[in-house]
């Protein structure tokens, strides 16, 4: 009786997660290109060399890096400014609050068409507001001129993201206990000194959760690259996740698409184990 | 066809206009009488295409067009069913939507479920519907480049015994000689030519008749001003009136975003009708970052320098924008152009796609520069290996591309197809649709005489993404050896991929359709159409 009832729960498990994992594993060590027929022959590894030899790949890869750990620390820093400012109660604090939180609530795609609006030439009004700062005609191409096209991307992130920052660190600021800045304020503490020796200790575990989801989130980025460039200028803004979208679902070398989505899932559960680890060890410390 | 100026060159545009002042009296009635008619006759017009199409398509109309009566008359069998399709979303889709589809529906009591996706997305749809074989598509719409892929991996089928059985074979009679062998691959046939989206150079004579500008130029190069016959004299002339007019009038301006519509057009055209080749066919080798290549880059470029800023992300629907509100001057685009230059298409309360045309009455039409224009993109429309209702999909793809109905289609306002048949380029109906239609058609008829085709052969999508995003990499300020290097290099490891043998052949049957090479046009092989 008892495994008839949690047969549909086992069945849906098999037939949307574990099928699915083991179909792609095959996929991945098979000759599986559309441009190549319909049979199916065993390649062994090279799906996997071919995405390596391949240097669009490699330079996705280390995009994927450097957008991951710039948008995650901007949005961290942002995020914690913003939560400290609005710690204490202040007349308008709620109307502050629900306009901060608004692009958590906004598709990444329509953030990326809206960006795009924002930089486009002639229309967007991104020069003309650099104009006002800036002596002279602004006639940057902020959606393809290196290093903008890179800067306009990470804008359009922590835009959307760093109210999701601002949301846990301010949870974890209004958690920590009043008594404990009173006993610092009694032993002499300057503001600065609190914050350092009480607010960031104890804020650090809440600061790990909140880089561990952003950090795996932002090394998925394509949404916004999809709307706002395309991966353009030519391959210049490829996330892997993007070149693996179009390795498979634009040119159907699924093959080597899957393949190098093994790669890439395989990178992330490293970062994440690390993260993960780093987190549970406060905890582990007071179990003990 | 023509490279003249029509306005008279020593009048000004004030001697012009001053010689169209009225009455004010004659004036509100004229624009009265005006404005009734715009508006009436988009709404006529349909109405009488639809009547047309009908009465070709039933008994009374069997002998005008047999081919579309016969498959009416056989599709019949097939009432009640419901009948996948796909087009591009937008005005493409506005012909199954507000035409075909209903039509169809009416005529045989087959219905019609439509997906409409951009253009690139149509190929991986099919694709993935390929692959999933859910039986969701039934006639489908296939750009002549993924015809070899297609054909080759089974997606679509060959319709030979189709057109026997229903005979249809005079369908292809009156297609132009640049169209017939378009879906032939490999012996065999795959579909019905049914989109004639041959490039030609659209311009505004009343530009190029401003007596200012055309002395301007005389002091500045020694020479008339003109509309450019080859791509530096194209360049020069962009520039020189982006000099003298912009931020008001630009040079040109054409769509270079990436993948809309995929700059990979532009390079193929010009690539060619300077002379390149893009493979060596004994091995394979790319030949797209030779001294040609460079030259066509750089022609390229220039043509963006001279073109409104922000023009390396214009999608081609902006680009139209440009030209419909007179921002550009010259533009080397699809046949709608012509139609939306003078707002036929904008009157039709179902086109909400672009702004009202600025340049009624002041465009001409002429060869591209070198002579060559592309056709790029265009459609045939296929039948899926995976359909289960491959009879009924046949017939509606043989009805809607007879004779008399694809010429309704072609006329429609709302729509982007374009003529391809003789018949459509001489129909006097067409050629009455406003003043200048007689010269558009002969244009687009000539142009094809002188087309070359896109790549057209086993892993053209890659190749043509590869050189798209190498294109774009150079209109970012990459260095245009190097981004064609890369280019070369990819297009090699794709040959690689697919088998050099494979692709040899595939490429030697590319290059036997007219129009593969600048060396092998219509007009080359003496097979020229006057229209």
């Amino acid at each position: 009786m008892r495994w008839f009832l949690v047969a549909p729960a086992v069945l849906i498990v098999v037939a949307l997660t574990i099928f699915p994992l083991g179909f792609a594993l095959w996929v991945s060590f098979v000759q599986y290109d559309f441009a190549l027929g319909d049979e199916h022959p065993w390649v062994g590894l090279d799906n996997f060399v071919e995405n390596w030899k391949d240097p669009v790949w490699r330079a996705s890869l280390w995009r994927t890096i450097w957008f991951s750990v710039t948008m995650v620390a901007v949005e961290l820093v942002l995020g914690l400014l913003l939560a400290l400012a609005m710690l204490r109660p202040f007349r308008g604090r709620r109307v502050f609050m629900t306009l901060f939180v608004i692009p958590l609530f906004i598709s990444p795609v329509v953030v990326g068409g809206f960006f795009d609006l924002f930089v486009r030439r002639p229309y967007g009004v991104a020069n003309q507001l650099t104009s006002w700062i800036w002596p002279g005609d602004v006639t940057i191409d902020f959606s393809q001129d290196s290093p903008w096209v890179y800067i306009v991307l990470v804008i359009a992130d922590v835009w959307q993201w760093t109210p999701f920052m601002f949301v846990i660190l301010l949870a974890g600021l209004a958690a920590i206990p009043d008594t404990l800045y009173e006993a610092a304020d009694l032993d002499g503490a300057k503001p600065r000194q609190s914050f350092v020796f009480v607010t960031l200790p104890l804020l650090l575990p809440i600061v790990l959760i909140a880089v561990t989801f952003r950090l795996v989130d932002a090394a998925k980025l394509f949404d916004i690259i999809y709307s706002l460039t395309r991966g353009g200028p030519g391959t210049d803004t490829y996330t892997t996740s993007y070149y693996l979208y179009q390795q498979g679902f634009e040119f159907f070398h699924l093959g080597q698409g899957t393949a190098g989505a093994w790669m890439f899932m395989i990178m992330l559960l490293f970062v994440s184990f690390w993260l993960v680890r780093r987190l549970l060890k406060p905890l582990e410390e007071t179990s003990l | 066809m023509s490279d003249e100026v029509h306005h008279d060159p020593d009048m000004s545009q004030e001697e012009y206009m001053s010689g169209l002042r009225m009455a004010r009296r004659d004036f509100l009635v004229k624009s009265g009488l005006a404005a009734a008619a715009a508006a009436a006759a988009p709404a006529w017009l349909s109405t009488e295409q639809a009547a047309a199409a009908v009465k070709a398509s039933t008994a009374v109309g069997q002998a005008r067009d047999p081919i579309a009566a016969n498959a009416v008359t056989q599709a019949k069998k097939y009432s009640g069913l419901s009948m996948g399709r796909i087009n591009e979303v937008g005005p493409q889709a506005l012909d199954d939507v507000n035409f075909s589809g209903p039509l169809w529906q009416r005529l045989t009591g087959i219905k019609t479920n439509l997906t409409e996706v951009p253009f690139a997305q149509i190929r991986t749809k099919i694709i993935a519907e390929d692959l999933a074989k859910s039986g969701a598509l039934d006639s489908v719409e296939v750009s002549p480049a993924w015809i070899p892929d297609f054909a080759d991996q089974g997606v679509v089928m060959p319709i030979d015994g189709l057109i026997r059985k229903y005979k249809a074979q005079a369908t292809i009679a009156d297609l132009h000689p640049l169209y017939k062998g378009l879906a032939r691959y490999k012996g065999k046939t795959w579909g019905f030519f049914d989109d004639g989206d041959v490039w030609a150079l659209y311009y505004r004579k009343d530009v190029f008749g401003n007596r200012r500008l055309r002395a301007a130029y005389k002091a500045k190069f020694k020479r008339d001003l003109r509309v450019p016959r080859g791509w530096d004299e194209f360049n020069q002339v962009a520039q020189f009136i982006t000099d003298e007019m912009a931020p008001r009038v630009y040079g040109t301006g054409m769509g270079r975003a990436l993948g809309n519509p995929g700059n990979q057009f532009y390079f193929f055209q010009q690539f060619r009708a300077n002379g390149g080749r893009f493979f060596n066919p004994r091995t394979m080798k790319a030949e797209i970052n030779n001294a040609i290549a460079v030259k066509t880059m750089n022609q390229i470029l220039a043509q963006n320098k001279a073109s409104p800023p922000g023009v390396d992300k214009l999608d081609f629907i902006s680009s139209w924008g440009l030209w419909l509100k007179g921002q550009t001057a010259m533009i080397m685009a699809w046949p709608p152009t012509g139609r939306i230059s003078e707002n036929i298409a904008q009157r039709h309360k179902a086109f909400a796609t672009l702004p009202k045309s600025k340049v009624v009455g002041k465009v001409g039409y002429a060869r591209v520069p070198g002579a060559n224009g592309e056709h790029a993109g265009a459609f045939i429309k296929c039948v899926m290996a995976t359909s289960e209702n491959q009879d009924a999909a046949y017939l509606y793809n043989q009805w809607a591309t007879s004779p008399s109905v694809s010429l309704q289609r072609v006329m429609l306002p709302y729509t982007l197809r374009d003529p391809y048949r003789i018949s459509h380029y001489r129909a006097p109906a067409y050629r009455k649709l406003w003043k200048g239609a007689a010269e558009y058609l002969e244009a687009l008829c000539e142009a094809a005489n002188d087309a070359v085709l896109d790549l057209s052969m086993s892993g053209a999508g890659d190749y043509a993404n590869a050189l798209d995003r190498a294109m774009t990499s150079m209109y970012a300020g990459k260095d245009v050896q190097d981004a064609l290097d890369e280019a070369k290099r990819e297009w090699d490891s794709i040959t690689d991929k697919l088998g050099v043998a494979k692709q040899r052949a595939s490429y030697a049957t590319f290059l036997k359709y007219p129009g593969a090479t600048n060396k092998n046009t219509v007009r080359k092989l003496g097979q020229a159409v006057k229209c």
